[in-house]
């Protein structure tokens, strides 16, 4: 039901496929790449890493070309996104700031614009609202936050929306405080852009619906779980959202403006196929297991999931948006799974 | 040759758009004087009289003085711990499952955890016979605010009896409450 991929024995900072899925484009933490993103339609890949830079990479006859973006950030670059229209891309960094990236044609390079204030400390995700303008981040100062990053000469005046009407550069649309003061790992915006979910490390899942641009949202609910914290998000459809984070097996939410909950988990190790077989062992083995490693039980070092470690990035596979019904996710073990949302 | 580190220099120190106070995180708490907390605990003493422990226990999680001083909160951690060693072992999984239930099941439970590790922590210091200000350390080695009062735990058994009452309290938690209530103490920054 699952494909899985084992690439290396290294941990995945992030993947990305292109739109037929033909090309795979991971970055590991082997040197400093952090993060990397296709472009679904011009297959231009982008890439950022611990040295500050950020590269866009284009198909070209001889082979992929870098084009160097100067970020003029003075910490790593952590996450990075292009909008949904491909015209710019976002790039979060330790230096508490998001560098917005557009290309200008005049001096055929890319140009960075920054949005500073408020952040406090490092931004960890970013996530781009459909209309391309809208920027969400989340932060290792507990908040969540919604930007305008739109640039005059290169975006189209937005549509109104519920974040905000007129929305120059820098524009904070919403702030959002995880309540216990965690890191917010992951932010994503719901297929229709109306309503924004976060993961914080309190094991926590938010999700806000804003009402109007300046007023109290309609609703802010908060799922706190059992489980270890979550650090990436990934929406399925408007009324169901998949995360995964150090408990090393995605669960799915499900829930509107009315209430949210923990539906179920998608390769739930209580209940996996492969915990019967590593249990079923003959007494040789059981002799050779304690002879070896001085234990009775069966090798305990594997976990019951597939992913071997934390996951770090889920991602959409298949289906349109607003209805997905397969989605990727790879993690520090190396691994890249594809699993169907049904579990 | 220069002797100065350069890798040792905080550059952010030199950056004042930098400073990032602790107190950003923190959300915003009222200020809860000692008298009111010296109340509750009156309350909840007068609950548990009765015997209605899981009441008790109920309204000492629900009015956790996040805004107290250092002396309000000893003060009611000494009021829960009481709670907590009142009650006997066997009733305490059917209790906490009933509180897990309840709407706001979740944050009592985290609440208690906060107060299991304080415990933990104060057991450790006054084991360690490291005199806490405002804390005074019996022979048995149960400390209270008052010195006054004790934790129901029998005397002469040694630290190891109140202990060993929080590890059990602990090990119920987290198993109706996962991890995730541990980590949810560990992370916030509402401190008990």
């Amino acid at each position: 039901m699952s494909e899985v991929h084992l690439l290396f024995h290294q941990p995945i900072a992030d993947h990305s496929f292109s739109a037929d899925r033909s090309l795979l484009a991971v970055s590991r933490d082997t040197k400093t790449v952090t993060s990397v993103d296709i472009a679904p339609n011009t297959r231009r890949i982008v890439t950022c890493s611990q040295d500050r830079n950020a590269l866009v990479w284009e198909p070209s006859p001889t082979g992929w070309k870098p084009t160097l973006v100067l970020l003029r950030i003075n910490r790593a670059a952590t996450h990075v996104r292009w909008s949904p229209d491909e015209t710019k891309f976002a790039v979060g960094s330790g230096a508490r700031v998001i560098a917005v990236c557009y290309f200008e044609g005049e001096n055929d390079w890319w140009v960075s614009k920054h949005i500073k204030k408020p952040l406090r400390s490092t931004v960890f995700s970013l996530a781009w609202h459909p209309n391309s303008v809208l920027l969400a981040a989340g932060s290792a100062d507990a908040h969540a936050r919604v930007f305008s990053s739109f640039i005059k000469g290169v975006d189209q005046r937005p549509e109104p929306t519920v974040w905000g009407e007129r929305i120059p550069f820098n524009t904070v649309c919403g702030e959002y405080i995880n309540s216990s003061g965690g890191w917010v790992h992951s932010v994503a915006f719901s297929p229709s852009g109306n309503a924004l979910a976060f993961a914080a490390h309190d094991s926590s899942v938010t999700v806000v619906y804003p009402s109007a641009p300046e007023q109290p949202p309609h609703a802010v609910l908060s799922v706190t779980t059992q489980m270890l914290p979550f650090v990436t998000l990934c929406w399925t459809r408007e009324d169901q959202l998949v995360a995964a984070g150090h408990d090393c097996h995605p669960v799915v939410f499900e829930g509107n403006m009315g209430g949210w909950r923990l539906a179920y988990s998608v390769d739930d190790p209580r209940k996996s196929a492969g915990s019967g077989a590593s249990q079923e062992s003959s007494a040789l083995n059981m002799f050779r297991q304690m002879d070896l490693k001085g234990k009775s039980s069966a090798d305990d070092t594997n976990l019951k999931t597939i992913h071997q470690n934390s996951i770090t990035i889920l991602r959409p596979y298949e289906g349109r948006a607003g209805n997905v019904t397969k989605f990727s996710s790879s993690g520090v073990d190396g691994r890249v799974v594809v699993f169907s949302v049904k579990s | 040759m220069a002797t100065i580190n350069y890798r040792l220099i905080d550059v952010d120190a030199l950056d004042p758009e930098s400073a990032f106070p602790a107190e950003l995180l923190t959300p915003p708490c009222d200020p809860i004087p000692t008298s009111e907390i010296q109340s509750l605990a009156t309350h909840c003493r007068q609950l548990l009289q009765r015997g209605d422990q899981e009441a008790a226990l109920v309204a000492a999680l629900e009015n956790v003085p996040y805004g107290g001083d250092e002396q309000g909160k000893e003060l009611h951690l000494g009021t829960v711990l009481e709670i907590l060693s009142s009650i006997k072992a066997v009733e305490m999984s059917p209790l906490l499952g009933r509180l897990y239930a309840s709407p706001s099941g979740t944050e009592l439970l985290d609440v208690l955890t906060k107060y299991l590790y304080k415990g933990m922590a104060r057991h450790n210091n006054s084991a360690s016979s490291t005199s806490t200000p405002g804390v005074s350390s019996h022979a048995t080695g149960v400390s209270s605010v008052s010195g006054a009062r004790e934790y129901g735990v029998a005397p002469g058994r040694g630290d190891g009896g109140g202990m060993s009452v929080l590890l059990s309290w602990h090990e119920k938690v987290v198993e109706i409450a996962g991890t995730g209530a541990i980590v949810r103490v560990m992370t916030d920054r509402r401190t008990v």
